[in-house]
């Protein structure tokens, strides 16, 4: 059944890695909220999301990640996204979303650019 | 194009639902001559006005259905969502200021604000009987 699932992997340097694959909308907004959340609490806050097995986002999706990242950012981190399909890029980019959210192509670029955001 | 194509979908308001109606919209807009992206676009938004009503127009455990029709005349591509829920005009509802909402980090009202970017037309009316009825729009182009 489609649905929507989500991996995690600490890498070095308390960066974690959250890979999203299905679909992101109303119904399935929650799963991500929670987990962000549970990571906020343990204290990560510096966040790679891999979008590639993204296959849609609504605006419910997106507005778990408009939430996250001002708590990341408060708390010295940020958020990178990386290798999202061209369906679910235009969705940020319709939403205005683009300017504020780093994108990256590759992990290792997304991991330079939380190091240098590191305080 | 000539000629009309109708579809018609009637769900209850429940958000397992949604993708099911992606499933329909998508077909729908398929029948005619849009890109892939135009009609990713055009599922999205009516994604969005489909879950608006489910969220905001129902009460938490009220149930009631939502009947969706997806036509096409020549170069229209029109979708009427109605349904019985409470009255909700989203044509009441200014545009936000993106940049300010994203900031304040507001995860409400981007849907209706994605409907208006990408449709040509949203129109809302009641109607006696039905209650709420929006009409999405989206022309093809194919004659420009």
């Amino acid at each position: 059944m489609a649905g929507f699932r989500i991996q995690k992997e600490k890498l070095p340097g308390g960066v974690v890695l959250v890979g999203v694959k299905g679909f992101l909308d109303a119904h399935t907004f929650e799963q991500l909220e929670r987990e962000f959340n549970t990571l906020f609490d343990a204290g990560s806050f510096r966040l790679i999301v891999d979008l590639s097995g993204l296959d849609y986002i609504s605006s419910a999706g997106a507005g778990v990640f408009i939430e996250a990242i001002g708590t990341a950012q408060e708390n010295e981190g940020n958020i990178v996204l990386i290798r999202p399909g061209p369906n679910v890029k235009e969705v940020f980019d319709l939403l205005g979303l683009s300017q504020i959210f780093t994108f990256k192509d590759t992990q290792d670029e997304a991991v330079k650019s939380l190091a240098r955001t590191q305080v | 194009m000539s000629g009309s194509v109708k579809d018609r979908l009637t769900i209850s308001n429940d958000t397992r639902h949604l993708l099911a109606l992606r499933d329909f919209t998508s077909r729908a807009a398929r029948q005619g001559p849009l890109s892939a992206e135009d009609v990713h676009k055009i599922v999205l938004a009516i994604d969005e006005a489909v879950t608006n009503i489910i969220e905001h127009g129902y009460n938490k455990g009220e149930s009631g259905s939502i009947d969706v029709e997806a036509e096409w005349e020549g170069d229209r591509f029109q979708v009427v969502i109605r349904d019985s829920a409470r009255v909700f005009n989203p044509e009441s509802i200014p545009a936000p200021d993106m940049a300010e909402h994203v900031k304040a980090g507001r995860k409400k009202g981007l849907g209706l604000f994605l409907m208006r970017q990408i449709m040509d037309e949203v129109r809302y009316r009641y109607k006696d009987g039905v209650q709420n009825e929006l009409t999405l729009v989206k022309y093809s182009r194919s004659k420009v």
